[in-house]
């Protein structure tokens, strides 16, 4: 079944996301509840999301908090190709957070699964997150640079990224060198009112975003009209990320995913 | 059965290797600016680091004064970018909401630059990698002048005053180069040879006397004894002067600098070689747009647009794309993606995919029709069939003779289809029937029959209305005539629908869902087609097969029908432009001559004229041959050239068997002097004698102009966003980066050409800086096309904040004060409007006129082109076909089928949206994505010939049995690469991504002023598989080309893959 609504173009929905994103920031923080809808119906897998996220937040070589799945099936000619956008699940029950240092990653009163760089440092500590979290959504700062061994490193890649509303300059044993790094819904821009950058960038009009707590948000909308359903719910994280699935296409999709996620 | 298999980039590049770095040293003389810009950036970082940032309000990439509007040029696309810029270095690009290429509905045009700096738009990962193009560690910041034999990739960085000193004098530039001790090489100071337009224009005429054999060879030379050594041949008068030895050449281009080059190569240096690349892309798309465009003026086809149509998206119901992939390339991604996407959640739209592999479009389809190459035109006459033998055609629209008639129908364009073609002895059609020849006017009119009887057409009779009958096979007055479109039925059923299916390799029964389906929607459907189309041997005919499927349901102009790009005039010259600057040029030349790739002019025309066939082929109906300009120099036929310049393009890389470009181009006989003007070493500018730094896309102008699926009008105005990379130069007493701009200034200055320099422009109205040029064509986009149709004026606050968004800009490119002098006071405000948004945009409100376009192409559609019809093809002496018909692919340039037996696979080439040909190979985050390309095949092929996926291939074929890149400097490239067995691709073809597989572009090691600087692997990955695509096997040293409409052919060569 493909009920429609309230599916219309992306220049209106981009808009209307925008205005229920500043509605939302008018609110205390602990009455926001930041989510993410994905339509992987529209998903063509452009990878702009991929790479607006990594310029958004420096991400260096090995590191991207945005990353898009993509598995054919079938046999010629009966051939399916699916795309599976994925980052940071931002659970409202994050194992990652439990298998932290105390304080090295939190729970926003928004919603946000935030990572303090400060405190979530080392490889081990990576390795530990990371094996809880069943999204694979982090990725280890290991220090690199693309254009470092090239005649110049290029000055793009030592300015400031502004992630969690401070400025950060990677340089060797400063974090967020040396630290596991992750996908936090671009909370430099939503807090200057901006949507994340891979919503905005999204060519096929994937990915929604906005505040649950709003009836009259896109994104409450969207999961009324839609069924959805979110990653790995019997693991009982409570993921914020609802990927819509009330199309037989969609869960093919996901039924394609799951041959190799299970 | 479902098998799934992983097919990620993506999910492979999540955990990306350690790699083991190169060292590296210091490149091209350019690491001391680089190091010293990142010094001073890393300061201004150190105090915004120390700084803590109050809450969102500090993130300075919402800031407007931290953000300017430009243009895109990752791709031709040309989407409009918001590029914010932090302490002088761009940090991100976004979309522009202004701008509708990259949101559906865009923003309105007052929208103000506050308010949108924290709106961003769509873009692509081209777009969002952008700034690692400019930021490109192997950027040339110097001119680099060969120290070896061409491709010996041996070069010196010599001052930029020196170099146009050499270009322009001449001499033994090369000396010290073995081989080369004594060549002797002319500079542009002696091909300039014809320097007096008046002068030009009598041996032009004289030249043209000779053509029509009015005058002997002998009597011209007698007439002109004089000056005879002006011309490259006094024999043959119509080869022009020796200026024409000057050729220049271009990859990618868009307007302002189109204008430049123009301006210096035809309007002051006096040469007709000016060419394009057109037929590399689509140009027997753009050739078939011309063909059915020309108009009937004064007794000849005349005014044929290059252009073409494409579906109004984001309005239709039904889409066939047909070797089109709108969801990697195609002009598709920002501007087209969501509208497909939107339109296939919402329900308003279905579309079906005709390519050979299952695309990433294919994968949205509701049909995938996996069809043999170069089968596409088969498949068009298959569904024009079956719409003409279900009487599912527009007869009301097909019946209107004219413009009186289709108005009445409130149809903006008409046809010929009802027309009356006469027929030829052997029953071929040839010219339309005149009113005259059957005593009906003593006008040139045509003729249809109405209701069996003869009515004379004015085509642009605004008045009286004619209508034809549809389908005519009749005797006029004893001439044997038929109708176009019985023409048109008559190919189409040449064949049954399944004997179409069974050479497309296709099912029938689809063909009929295809058409029915297309023939259920009214006007809202439309057949769109690009290169999988264009680029056979067939290519034109293909094409012209598919636009008659259009026509028939007549959706030229409607809302979800076929539009074409409309742009707002840079150039100047409309009604209500300050500055005309074709007109503004004193001392304009008047070139005239046979162009060196032949295009323009009937081979039969011309004093080379001796028989079929010709030594090369000739492209009356077509311009701008990528795949000529080399080779025919190779050839020296129609001439042999002296200088060839080449701004931004890589004929070696990007022309299907560009490998054939090498030798000759390192042929110092060949092609005595080789400028490029490219901001890296590339594939083929590492054969040059100079290379000129250029400034990449975020540091210069350009006007990009439009797209045929943008229904509103546009002018996207690229401005330099960034400083410049390159070295500054002085030129004209000005300092200004270097760059293809300070290039031509600085030779036109030695010169002293024409139309440059302190009088450039006329009296008192200098042209000695790049800003006096483009500043102009900007004041020409505010004023509009029309008296009344200027932007606003820019506010107080919106003329501070277009000075504090250009605070990081040196004067070399930004100099406010100069920049208003230019324009004027009075513009000065309307030229910060446009540049404070990025360009200049139709609000979306106006883009439709009702159901109709608003921008209307609103004329006559040829469904049959007379002009073709009587133009021959010079190979074989024979008439081009006038309509869409099946011509098998593919075909040597004698007309003779091509088999190769033994290759046993076909190759095509397609996009991954990553990547763009020649030029991404510096983006890193791309690379991320895709590190390197592989050889697609079937699993069904994989096992008939035991191969496994991820295991090493070469590619061989029947023109390149080796399977290699023969470099000619001694070194030799496999064309090898990984293999990926999938299902979704049809069996017996494989294909491989263009844009990986490097052997230049920073990829490879080159030495400069005797240190060797090292290239980064990480850009070489992959294969680039150009050089197995067939090379014409009686030429020899081009690629198979469409010579109707030009395009150089990249899927009709069978190949070989062989174990490595």
């Amino acid at each position: 079944m493909s009920t429609p609504t309230p599916m219309s173009t992306r220049g209106e929905e981009l808009g209307r996301m925008r205005e229920d994103l500043r509605r939302a920031l008018k609110k205390p923080a602990e009455q926001r509840h930041w989510a993410m809808v994905i339509n992987t119906k529209r998903c063509t897998a452009c990878y702009a999301c991929v790479v607006a996220c990594m310029a958004e937040n420096g991400s260096p070589p090995g590191v991207a908090y945005r990353r898009v799945g993509e598995v054919e099936s079938g046999e010629y000619p009966q051939v399916a190709r699916t795309f599976m956008p994925v980052n940071c699940m931002q659970c409202d029950n994050p194992p990652c957070m439990k298998a932290a240092p105390a304080g090295a990653i939190t729970k926003r009163p928004d919603g946000i699964v935030a990572v303090d760089y400060d405190k979530l440092k080392g490889k081990d500590v990576f390795e530990r997150v990371s094996k809880a979290c069943p999204y694979g959504a982090f990725s280890y700062d290991d220090g690199r640079f693309y254009t470092k061994e090239t005649p110049a490193l290029q000055a793009y890649e030592k300015a400031p990224t502004y992630e969690y509303g401070k400025p950060w300059v990677r340089t060797n044993g400063k974090p967020p060198v040396g630290t596991a790094r992750k996908c936090h819904f671009c909370v430099q821009r939503l807090e200057a009112g901006m949507l994340p950058a891979c919503v905005t960038t999204c060519d096929g009009g994937v990915s929604f975003f906005g505040d649950l707590n709003d009836a009259e948000s896109l994104v409450s909308k969207l999961l009324r009209a839609h069924g959805s359903m979110t990653m790995q719910a019997a693991l009982k994280t409570e993921p914020r990320v609802h990927y819509l699935v009330d199309d037989a296409q969609a869960a093919d999709s996901l039924k394609a995913c799951l041959a190799c996620h299970r | 059965m479902t098998t799934e298999r992983e097919t990620s980039n993506g999910c492979q590049a999540w955990y990306l290797d350690r790699r083991n770095f190169l060292k590296t040293g210091a490149f091209l003389g350019g690491s001391a600016l680089l190091a010293g810009q990142l010094q001073s950036a890393m300061d201004l970082m150190g105090r915004a680091e120390a700084q803590t940032l109050a809450g969102g309000g500090a993130y300075p990439l919402a800031k407007p004064e931290n953000i300017l509007y430009s243009v895109c040029l990752q791709c031709n696309t040309g989407c409009g970018i918001k590029a914010k810029v932090v302490n002088g270095v761009v940090v991100k690009i976004d979309g522009n909401p202004l701008d509708p290429m990259n949101l559906t509905p865009h923003l309105p045009y007052k929208s103000s630059p506050f308010d949108i700096a924290t709106y961003d738009a769509i873009l692509c990962p081209k777009g969002q990698a952008g700034l690692q193009s400019a930021y490109d560690p192997y950027r040339i910041v110097k001119v680099l002048k060969r120290a070896g034999k061409r491709g010996s990739n041996e070069w010196v960085t010599i001052p930029f005053d020196q170099a146009v000193k050499e270009i322009v004098e001449g001499g033994e530039l090369f000396k010290n180069v073995p081989g080369e001790e004594n060549r002797k090489v002319a500079g542009l100071k002696e091909i300039w040879a014809l320097r007096d337009p008046k002068l030009a224009k009598a041996l032009a005429e004289d030249a043209k006397a000779v053509q029509a054999k009015k005058m002997t060879a002998a009597e011209f030379k007698a007439k002109n004894a004089e000056h005879l050594g002006l011309l490259i041949d006094p024999e043959h008068p119509d080869l022009g002067p020796r200026n024409n030895q000057f050729v220049f050449a271009w990859g990618r281009l868009k307007a302002g600098r189109g204008d430049f080059i123009n301006r210096f190569t035809k309007d002051a240096f006096g040469s007709v070689n000016a060419h394009g690349h057109t037929t590399v892309c689509q140009g027997s798309l753009y050739f078939s747009g011309k063909a059915m465009s020309e108009q009937y003026k004064e007794g000849k086809w005349t005014g044929g647009a290059k252009f073409y149509w494409q579906a109004d998206t984001g309005n239709s119901e039904f889409i066939i794309f047909v070797g089109a992939s709108p969801l990697e390339g195609n002009y598709g991604p920002p501007l087209r993606i969501p509208k497909i996407t939107e339109g296939l959640t919402s329900g308003r739209l279905r579309i079906a995919v005709v390519d050979p592999r299952f695309s990433k479009t294919a994968a949205k389809a509701w049909r995938w029709l996996p069809n043999k190459p170069g089968t596409e035109g088969a498949l068009a006459l298959a569904l024009i069939r079956w719409v003409i033998d279900n009487q599912r055609f527009d007869a009301r629209f097909l019946a209107n003779a004219n413009k009186a008639a289709a108005k009445a129908d409130g149809e903006p364009t008409w046809t010929n289809a009802a027309w009356l073609v006469k027929l030829e002895k052997d029953g071929a059609p040839g010219a339309f029937l005149r009113a005259k020849e059957i005593g009906l006017s003593e006008k040139d009119l045509f003729v249809v029959l109405k209701d069996g009887k003869p009515v004379a057409v004015d085509p642009y009779d605004e008045a009286n209305a004619v209508e034809g009958d549809l389908f005519v096979t009749a005797e006029v007055s004893g001439i044997k005539v038929k109708s176009g479109l019985q023409l048109l039925k008559e190919s189409a059923s040449a064949r049954t629908i399944e004997e179409w299916a069974d050479i497309a390799g296709v099912n029938a029964r689809d063909i009929v869902d295809l058409a029915t389906e297309f023939t259920s929607h009214g006007k809202k459907a439309a057949a769109d087609i690009h290169r999988g189309v264009s680029q056979h041997t067939n290519g034109f005919y293909n094409v012209v097969a598919w636009y008659a499927l259009n026509l028939l349901i007549g959706n030229y102009d409607w809302k979800g029908g076929m539009i074409k790009a409309t742009a707002y005039n840079a150039a100047g010259g409309r009604e209500g432009q300050p500055f005309p600057i074709g007109k503004l040029m004193p001392g304009k030349a008047a070139p005239f001559g046979i162009s060196s790739i032949r295009h323009d002019v009937k081979y039969e025309d011309t004093t080379l004229f001796s028989g079929y066939p010709a030594k090369r082929p000739w492209f009356p109906l077509s311009s701008d041959l990528y795949q000529e300009i080399v080779p025919s120099a190779g050839d020296a036929y129609p001439y042999p050239i002296k200088a060839l310049f080449l701004y931004m393009g890589s004929p070696v890389y990007s022309l299907p068997a560009g490998h054939t470009n090498i030798p000759i181009l390192a042929d110092v006989e060949k092609v005595p002097l080789f400028v490029t003007s490219d901001i890296v070493i590339g594939e083929t500018s590492m054969y040059a004698d100079y290379i000129f730094p250029d400034l990449s896309y975020l540091e210069r102008w350009e006007f990009h102009g439009s797209h045929p699926s943008v229904a509103p009008k546009i002018q996207p105005v690229r401005q330099p966003v960034i400083a410049p990379i390159p070295e500054a130069a002085k030129v004209f007493g000005e300092e200004m980066p270097i760059s293809l701009e300070a290039l031509l200034l600085a030779i036109a200055e030695r010169l002293g050409l024409p139309g440059f320099g302190k009088d450039g422009f006329g009296p008192g109205q200098p042209f000695t800086r790049p800003e006096d040029f483009y500043l102009r064509m900007v004041a020409n986009v505010a004023a509009g096309d029309r008296a009344g149709d200027e932007v606003p004026d820019a506010s107080d606050e919106e003329v501070k904040l277009f000075l504090a968004s250009r605070r990081h800009l040196p004067k070399t490119v930004f100099d406010a004060a100069r920049w208003e002098q230019i324009v004027g006071t009075g513009l000065w405000r309307k030229v910060i409007y446009v540049l404070n948004r990025g360009g200049r945009f139709q609000d979306a409100d106006k883009a439709y006129d009702g159901e109709k376009a608003a921008n209307k192409y609103g004329t006559l559609i040829n469904l049959y082109q007379e002009k073709t019809a009587k133009t021959k093809n010079a190979m074989t002496g024979k008439p081009f076909p006038g309509l869409a018909t099946y011509i098998p692919a593919p075909q040597d340039s004698l007309g003779r089928p091509i088999e190769d037996r033994g290759y046993d696979l076909r190759l095509i080439t397609f996009r991954e949206i990553s990547h763009t040909k020649s030029r991404t190979a510096a983006d890193y985050w791309l690379l991320h994505l895709l590190p390197e390309n592989s050889v697609i095949m079937n699993e069904v092929d994989a096992k008939r010939l035991g191969f496994k996926d991820g295991q090493t291939v070469k590619l061989t074929s029947a023109s390149n049995p080796e399977g290699v890149w023969d470099l000619k400097n001694g070194q030799k490239r496999p064309i090898a690469g990984k293999l990926r067995v999938i299902q979704g691709i049809r069996p017996g073809v494989v294909a491989f991504s263009l844009g990986h597989g490097h052997w230049a572009y920073g990829s490879a090691d080159v030495r400069v002023d005797g240190k060797v600087v090292k290239g980064d692997p990480r850009r070489g990955k992959g294969l680039h598989a150009n050089a197995a695509l067939r090379v014409d096997p009686v030429l020899g040293n081009t690629c198979l080309s469409d010579l109707t409409g030009g395009s150089a052919v990249f899927y009709d060569t069978q190949v070989k893959v062989v174990k490595v």
